[in-house]
């Protein structure tokens, strides 16, 4: 079946392809020659050449290898963060849209408590109290658990509606387990949103991590996308300017 | 009966939800690490004012007794909420004694509507090519505007934002590198200063709406995607319906509940503001308001404009929760 | 089809004229307009100019251009000048009695004139309003405050204080005089907005962003009647204007396009503006482009309550450990003013401090296991120059110009005997190389640091870090933004920072930068913060410190007390004293020139500070329109 779907739907090849690439670079980035969170460790500021092949930075450090690291570290985030949120949110939105009545009242007084908690000053103050021991795991954890109630919503608004159809109530007449009717009846029907949700989930975690570091809120000696940006910001773009 | 059975239990659970909320935000700044006293002594010397270490801990005091952070924390949180019930949010403490909605009349309309814009902006667009894109799945153009819209979006937003300006703002000066209008236009219902607002608001509103776009079709595509499937669509192809109606009253109409659901959700957050848009474009709003207050432990003013977050988002959830019968008659309340 | 094509003239058309629109706008004339940043960034309150009450940002013009002091430093020339008072203060002996002198015809820029009342007024109100930012320092002092004639003031202090004008004296910060007939019709002082603002200044407010991120400032007609007038004469530019475009990239892209005249940047953005404009300089016109002048001393505190920073010898250790050399590459390009001695090292300390010093730096010596070694290197500026003289920099050739550049000398990089200091203290290094405690446990030390990437407390904290990774020491430097609560309580090992206070950059006297030792501010940890972040003190350095508060602040003895508080610092070295503040200014050549530079340093070069004032009189449009 996946030989078919790689040979057939071109969206899925290409989309599988990329993943495949980003995987492999952040695979790559075990296997780097050099300390990713020292300074100094090679010549600043080198053009591109073979020995580095995107050049190093003013910070003394390949930045081929700084890019490994940092998309390995992003991609653990954001796969941490979605897992996390994902097994959270469908749980909670499938189970409160089929059920309703009080077990949809409560969980959804904690799902709309999770969304309105302001993210922002709760990440500084996590921060704050786990200082250095903030690793991307511990990050992605954290943000996993604070980003699933807005995709729960999401996915009980679709529930709400496919219990009322047909084939539900066939298959209650049926005699259908509650968890079998979701598992089997509901949950391939949202399976497309979900994938939606994830991929905007993921974009999401990324946003959020670039925007912690670009406000120097994460640890900035641990290479992620972020952080590449924060330290490129004041000599990539400038020097993009100039040519 | 709808209304004893749903209606009420669901206010019950909108008032718990902000009552939550509203204690939260009283809470979570408290716990910050960044105290206001502290923080003003600091902005103080940093200022250069010459306070000499004898006058500082009297300075403390002082501050403190300003600030209104005298008093056990329960006592705080009770005059809290008795502000609260008269409309008032109290004095900002970095900007003594300003009031905290003074503060937030400046900055809020930016916000609103730079927010409001991109948002609407991108869901409609986003929301209509995830149509189009279901029900003519084979054609170039679909296929090109799909492409389009998976490519640019997993764009970090600040490179967005940077090149956009870097391209429109320096390289062909078309656009305005900072302000929300220029200096010497009459701030007004007037032409020139709408023109003028629209200039400066263009690009940070369209490095919101150009990304945007890519996530509400994503989602708009892949709902649909099971709604061309279903029985009436079927149907009403077999009918010979003509194409545009099948497209708007079958296909997307059915399609809707979570991009409504999304865009409730969304239009709850506008009021947190866009905090790398303001900084990439020197742009006005709540977004820098908010994060200058948490860094300065601006307690009043953290819990101000998260206030007008939380009424917003659990309203704009209480709505969507009494309208999908509406939009889908199949819902029912319960 | 028609509608469609009806609908795209329209979109057509609105874009047109929102494009068009620009031509609409009413920029003052380009050529008559000198534009600066708002360094501070964007204004929280921009309708507010009552920065008195503390709560205003001072630097969104308001301090350079409309409100003046009694006094003004220059740190640039070592000078006090008189503003708004006529001659220095004057001291009776036992320095409980102030008398100020007043200069004459001056007005306020709404035409009343300014009197002894208006100083009088100015601090009787701080006095009675909490709240305004001298209302504690003045209750502790004055006693009683009057006028004696229309321009005499007399302060009567309640115990002697022989700095009590301090207060007074504006360095990036005083207490300045405010108008007494604006705020006597004032209800509520600290509420009060004071917009416009009325000030004895050169220019006055035209019209400011709701938004925080410009204000326009237009000269006074009558700006004879004002204090810079007087001293220096007609202020060039017609107008300023004060913008904030955002971080050092988009001001980089503003000063390209000629946008902003003048801009605080990073190392990197100044040198694209340098590549990209070629009317754009630095304050230096070659290397190192950076003003290191600023009286400020930049580097690490450590927390010497905190354990192993409390021995004085781990902490030499710890600056042995330190390749300065390095240091300056890393964090600044090598541009970089060497500070050993708590100081900073600018032109106006050079001969009073750094030259008394040199000899006994020269002589002083560790002793570690019998062996004696003289840690100073007094040839580091010049290693430096020669150094960048190989990077094909033109530098001075002369003794003075070198050390105007790279400051005196600084500790040898000497790990070798680092490593003798740490193990004569029980400390021992594992199989890898890495550093254990005395405990056993291996040595683990954080540098917190602010998160502005163009601050040196951010730089040299990861210089710094990185120096002692390499030392065998597992050292991370975190940005935080809450350096100061963690200060504050002592919460914290190392900071980036400031190793002492900063001194007013003018004059001889150094109490503002020493006096924060002083035992008598010392607070344990968890108690909140009043000294210095290092909680550091010294019997003898309180003695000294008593002596200076003994001795008028004019007085010649009073840099012999400097020195010796000097050598007390270098020897207990609670902190890494590395160099004075460097600063990057992009300066804008292509409608003004004449700014401030390495070159012909007449005055403070920076926009945010109030000296600004005193600048635009010299500055020289070029005509070009």
């Amino acid at each position: 079946m996946f030989k078919r779907l790689f040979r057939h739907d071109r969206r899925f090849a290409f989309g599988f392809s990329v993943l495949t690439f980003f995987i492999l670079i952040a695979l790559l980035s075990l296997f780097a020659p050099y300390n990713m969170k020292a300074w100094n460790t090679v010549p600043r500021d080198l053009p591109v050449s073979w020995q580095h092949l995107l050049g190093t930075n003013a910070l003394g450090q390949d930045i081929f290898w700084q890019a490994t690291a940092a998309i390995k570290n992003s991609l653990l985030l954001a796969l941490i963060a979605a897992l996390i949120s994902r097994v959270i949110a469908i749980v909670l939105g499938l189970l409160a849209g089929y059920k309703g009545g009080l077990f949809d009242r409560i969980v959804m007084t904690i799902n709309d408590s999770f969304i309105i908690i302001p993210l922002f000053p709760v990440l500084i103050l996590i921060a704050s109290i786990l200082r250095t021991s903030l690793s991307i795991v511990v990050l992605g954890i954290i943000i996993g658990l604070f980003g699933w109630a807005w995709d729960a919503r999401l996915f009980r608004s679709q529930i709400l509606s496919l219990k009322e159809r047909e084939f539900t109530k066939t298959a209650l007449l049926s005699g259908m387990k509650t968890y079998k009717i979701i598992t089997s009846e509901h949950l391939p029907y949202i399976i497309p949103l979900i994938m939606a949700a994830t991929i905007n989930n993921v974009i999401w975690v990324l946003g959020m991590e670039v925007t912690l570091s670009m406000l120097g809120l994460s640890n900035l000696n641990t290479p992620t996308i972020g952080t590449m940006i924060y330290w490129g910001v004041y000599v990539i773009i400038p020097d993009m300017m100039i040519r | 009966m709808v209304l004893r059975k749903y209606f009420i239990p669901r206010f019950i659970q909108y008032l718990t939800v902000l009552f939550i909320g509203i204690t939260l935000v009283f809470i979570i700044p408290r716990l910050l690490p960044s105290d206001p006293v502290e923080h003003q002594l600091n902005r103080m010397t940093a200022q250069g004012q010459y306070l000499d270490p004898a006058a500082v801990e009297e300075m403390r005091e002082t501050l403190q007794e300003l600030y209104g952070l005298k008093g056990s924390l329960l006592q705080q949180y009770l005059i809290y909420w008795k502000r609260l019930f008269t409309g008032n949010l109290g004095p900002s403490f970095t900007q003594f004694p300003t009031p905290v909605i003074e503060l937030i009349k400046i900055s809020l309309p930016w916000t609103v509507g730079l927010l409001l814009g991109s948002l609407l902006l991108s869901w409609l667009i986003g929301t209509i090519l995830g149509g189009i894109k279901v029900s003519f799945p084979n054609s170039t153009v679909a296929k090109g505007i799909e492409f389009l819209a998976m490519g640019i979006r997993p764009i970090p937003y600040y490179i967005m934002a940077l090149v956009l300006l870097i391209c429109f703002a320096f390289v062909f000066p078309v656009f305005p590198m900072a302000g929300g209008y220029s200096m010497g236009v009459k701030i007004g219902f007037n032409l020139k200063f709408i023109l003028d607002l629209l200039k400066h608001a263009f690009l940070p509103l369209m490095s919101m709406v150009v990304l945007e776009i890519g996530g509400w079709f994503i989602q708009m595509r892949n709902v649909a995607s099971n709604v061309v499937e279903e029985d009436y669509v079927v149907y009403a192809e077999a009918l010979g319906l003509p194409k545009s109606k099948i497209i708007f009253r079958y296909i997307m109409r059915n399609a809707l509940i979570p991009q409504i659901t999304g865009l409730a959700l969304n239009l709850g957050f506008i009021f947190g503001g866009a905090l790398i848009t303001e900084i990439v474009f020197a742009y006005p709003g709540m977004g820098t308001l908010l994060y200058s207050a948490i860094l300065a432990g601006d307690y009043n003013l953290i819990m101000g404009i998260n206030i007008f977050s939380i009424v917003g988002v659990s309203t704009a959830m209480l709505v969507i929760d009494l309208i999908y019968p509406l939009l889908d008659p199949r819902v029912r309340y319960q | 089809m028609k509608r469609r094509n009806w609908l795209f003239f329209l979109v057509l058309a609105v874009l047109c004229l929102i494009l068009a629109s620009s031509v609409w706008a009413v920029d003052p004339p380009r050529h008559e307009m000198l534009i600066a940043d708002i360094l501070t960034g964007k204004v929280g309150n921009p309708g507010n100019f009552n920065f008195w009450a503390t709560w205003v940002g001072n630097d969104k013009g308001l301090q350079q251009l409309v409100i003046d002091p009694l006094w003004m430093a220059d740190y640039v020339t070592g000078e006090i000048i008189n503003v708004l008072a006529k001659s220095n203060p004057i001291y009776n002996k036992d320095f409980t009695k102030l008398t100020v002198e007043l200069r004459q015809g001056i007005y306020w820029s709404d035409g009343v004139e300014f009197t002894a009342d208006d100083v009088v007024y100015t601090v009787e109100l701080s006095m009675k309003t909490p709240g305004f930012g001298y209302h504690t320092q003045f209750n502790q002092n004055i006693a009683k405050v009057y006028k004696t004639d229309q321009y005499t003031v007399v302060f009567e202090l309640k115990r002697p204080n022989s700095r009590f004008h301090y207060q007074f004296l504006d360095r990036w910060g005083a207490c300045r005089i405010l108008p007494k007939h604006i705020f006597e019709k004032v209800a509520d002082p600290l509420s009060f907005q004071f917009n416009p603002p009325v000030g004895t200044g050169p220019y006055k407010l035209v019209d400011y962003d709701v938004g925080g991120y410009w204000f326009l400032y237009e000269r006074r007609e009558d700006w004879e009647r004002t204090a810079t007038g007087m001293l220096y004469g007609k202020s060039a530019p017609k107008y300023v204007k004060f913008i904030h475009y955002g971080d050092a990239a988009k001001k980089a892209m503003a000063q390209i396009s000629h946008q902003l005249d003048m801009a605080d940047l990073t190392p990197e953005s100044l040198q694209v503006v340098l590549d990209r404009n070629k009317y754009a300089r630095g304050y230096y016109a070659e290397f190192p482009y950076a003003e290191l002048l600023h009286p400020c001393v930049t580097g690490a505190a450590f927390n010497t309550l905190v354990k192993p920073f409390d021995n004085r010898e781990v902490r030499w250790a710890l600056n042995l450990a330190l390749d300065a050399k390095k240091l300056a590459m890393t964090a600044y390009n090598g541009a970089v003013d060497f500070s050993p001695a708590y100081i900073p090292a600018l032109l106006p300390y050079y001969e009073t401090y750094y030259e008394r010093l040199q000899p006994w730096l020269k002589e002083y010596t560790i002793e570690v296991d019998g062996e004696k070694f003289k840690p100073y290197n007094p040839d580091l500026p010049f290693e430096m120059a020669a150094e960048a003289k190989k990077r094909g920099y033109k530098v001075p050739e002369t003794e003075q110009g070198i050390r105007a550049m790279f400051g005196y000398g600084w500790w040898k990089y000497a790990p070798d005997i680092a490593e003798k200091l740490l193990k004569k203290n029980g400390f021992t290094r594992n199989k890898d190389g890495k550093w254990l405690l005395p405990d056993g446990t291996p040595w683990k030390i954080e540098i917190v640091s602010l998160t502005t990437s163009t601050n040196p407390s951010f730089k040299w904290a990861f210089a710094i870090a990185n120096q002692w990774q390499e030392f065998g020491i597992d050292c991370e430097a975190r940005p935080t933004e809450q350096v100061e609560s963690l200060t504050e309580t002592g919460d914290f090992q190392v900071v980036g920072g400031q190793p002492a206070a900063e001194p007013f950059g003018a004059g001889i006297d150094l109490y503002r930068a020493f006096h924060v030792f002083k035992s008598e501010y010392f607070k344990p940890l968890g108690e909140k913060l009043v000294g210095h972040q290092s909680r550091w003190v010294h019997p003898e350095l309180d003695q000294l410190i008593e002596k200076m508060e003994k001795t008028d602040y004019n007085d010649p003895a009073i840099i012999d007390l400097g020195v010796e508080v000097a050598k007390i610092l270098i020897d207990g070295q609670p902190g890494v004293s590395l160099a004075s503040f460097p600063g990057f200014m992009g300066l804008d050549t292509y409608y003004w020139t004449n700014y401030p530079g390495g070159e012909n340093p007449y005055a403070v070069p920076w926009y945010h500070w109030p000296n600004l004032k005193f600048v635009l009189p010299f500055l020289q449009p070029t005509g070009r329109k």
